[in-house]
């Protein structure tokens, strides 16, 4: 299953069983414009095919004629797989940034250029940290779950716009480096 | 014009009998209201560069202005008053309680004694810091310190504050209180520029930026950043 709206729908029967159309909602909440359902009949799709494969089930007893939204909640296989896809993710960000700095060094033989690249994504990056909330500085109550996601989103992206604000300040130092010798030995070599 | 100007600013310090250039031709402007970080790593020129813009130290080449004012003339009327440097060391001769520390800059720029303590006890309130009052220097944590250097600054209704690696050695929940109490002073009006040497540091700033072998990157100017302040900050319109 390869649709993050599936796997985000999924997350958020395991975090609390419910009906489709409330979680739509929910998803709305929670993902605001990092993922995006095209209707809300585009959950009760979602709903389906976690059900066809297992990873969600109905409620008993929610879809009778006096109680007519079926609820689902997740099955152990589906916690199992949510926890693996989970996991999957982080090496999958570690491959794709491993494709960009493989990218980028293939400009090694023209550091000039690597190293405007590196102070524009160096830039990108810094700009980033500014979107980073401080922790308090919402106002959430502290016993909703809400409060800690927000926190841990906050803590995350610190800790990850951080590293590669590093890796860019190292990667300019060497390129700077790499140039000066270059330029060092074409001096040396001119009559 | 921005209320701090630094313009092709260079500084040559001289470190194990050689010398080094710590600022090369570094330009940063600093609006009111704003909130600046500047992560580098040690021996990066960060503290350097903290120094030259509160007027402390001068530059080889290059001018820093403070609203319109050479610091190379006026440094010495202005630090102190319009101009706060913050750091987490404390003179001893000056006391050994943390009110001391702050009611003495007061007594120092002629704020009669009655004054001088309402204004230190507002400006302990403004860090939540009420309770250092009594405490010992020697006694107070990293979070602490800085807190109550910060009061100290604020007691003198700086329009510009310098502080240097406030969050260095405090703890994460007691970091994260810090970077609020100078985001919320920013809101306030006062300029804040800071340094840190971690960069979980730099959230909350309006525009961030590194040093490192004496360049400065990243937006200097605040025209430069694509990325509106996370608030407005007080008196400013937010750019387009």
């Amino acid at each position: 299953m390869h649709s993050s709206i599936n796997w985000a729908l999924l997350g958020l029967v395991i975090e609390r069983p419910s009906y489709a159309y409330e979680l739509a909602q929910r998803f709305e909440r929670t993902y605001k414009d990092a993922l995006t359902l095209s209707s809300a009949s585009h959950a009760y799709a979602a709903l389906g095919t976690l059900k066809e494969r297992g990873l969600v089930e109905e409620l008993p007893g929610t879809k009778g004629s006096r109680q007519p939204k079926p609820h689902y909640r997740a099955t152990a296989m589906g916690l199992e797989e949510y926890h693996r896809w989970l996991i999957g993710q982080v090496a999958e960000e570690r491959r794709r940034q491993r494709v960009f700095q493989l990218q980028l060094t293939a400009l090694t033989r023209d550091p000039a250029q690597a190293m405007k690249i590196l102070e524009d994504y160096e830039r990108a990056c810094l700009d980033e940290t500014c979107t980073t909330l401080i922790a308090g500085s919402e106002e959430v109550p502290p016993d909703d779950g809400r409060d800690l996601q927000a926190r841990l989103i906050a803590e995350e992206k610190r800790l990850a716009v951080g590293a590669k604000i590093a890796w860019a300040h190292y990667a300019r130092r060497e390129l700077k480096a790499l140039g000066a010798a270059r330029a060092a030995r074409t001096d040396q070599t001119q009559p | 014009m921005s209320l701090l100007e630094l313009e092709s600013v260079s500084k040559r310090l001289v470190h194990g009998g050689r010398g080094v250039i710590v600022l090369d031709n570094a330009s940063l402007g600093l609006d009111a209201g704003e909130l600046v970080a500047v992560w580098g790593m040690r021996g990066s020129g960060r503290t350097t560069l903290l120094r030259v813009a509160a007027g402390i130290d001068t530059p080889d080449s290059g001018s820093v202005r403070f609203d319109g004012r050479d610091l190379a003339e006026h440094g010495e009327q202005l630090l102190g008053r319009e101009i706060g440097y913050c750091q987490k060391s404390f003179c001893s001769t000056q006391g050994q309680v943390a009110v001391d520390e702050v009611i003495v800059g007061l007594l120092v720029n002629g704020v009669p004694p009655a004054q001088a303590r309402v204004r230190t006890r507002e400006a302990l309130q403004r860090v939540d810091g009420e309770h250092l009052g009594t405490r010992r220097l020697a006694e107070l944590d990293s979070g602490e310190r800085i807190r109550l250097s910060i009061a100290r600054a604020l007691s003198l209704k700086p329009r510009l504050l310098v502080i240097d690696e406030p969050v260095s050695g405090v703890d994460l929940l007691e970091r994260d209180g810090i970077l609020l109490l100078l985001r919320s002073v920013a809101d306030e009006g006062i300029a804040v520029l800071m340094t840190v040497g971690d960069l979980t540091g730099l959230s909350g700033a309006d525009r961030s930026l590194t040093i490192g072998d004496g360049d400065l990157s990243g937006s200097t100017r605040r025209e430069l950043a694509p990325v509106l302040p996370l608030r407005p900050a007080a008196g400013l319109q937010a750019s387009g």
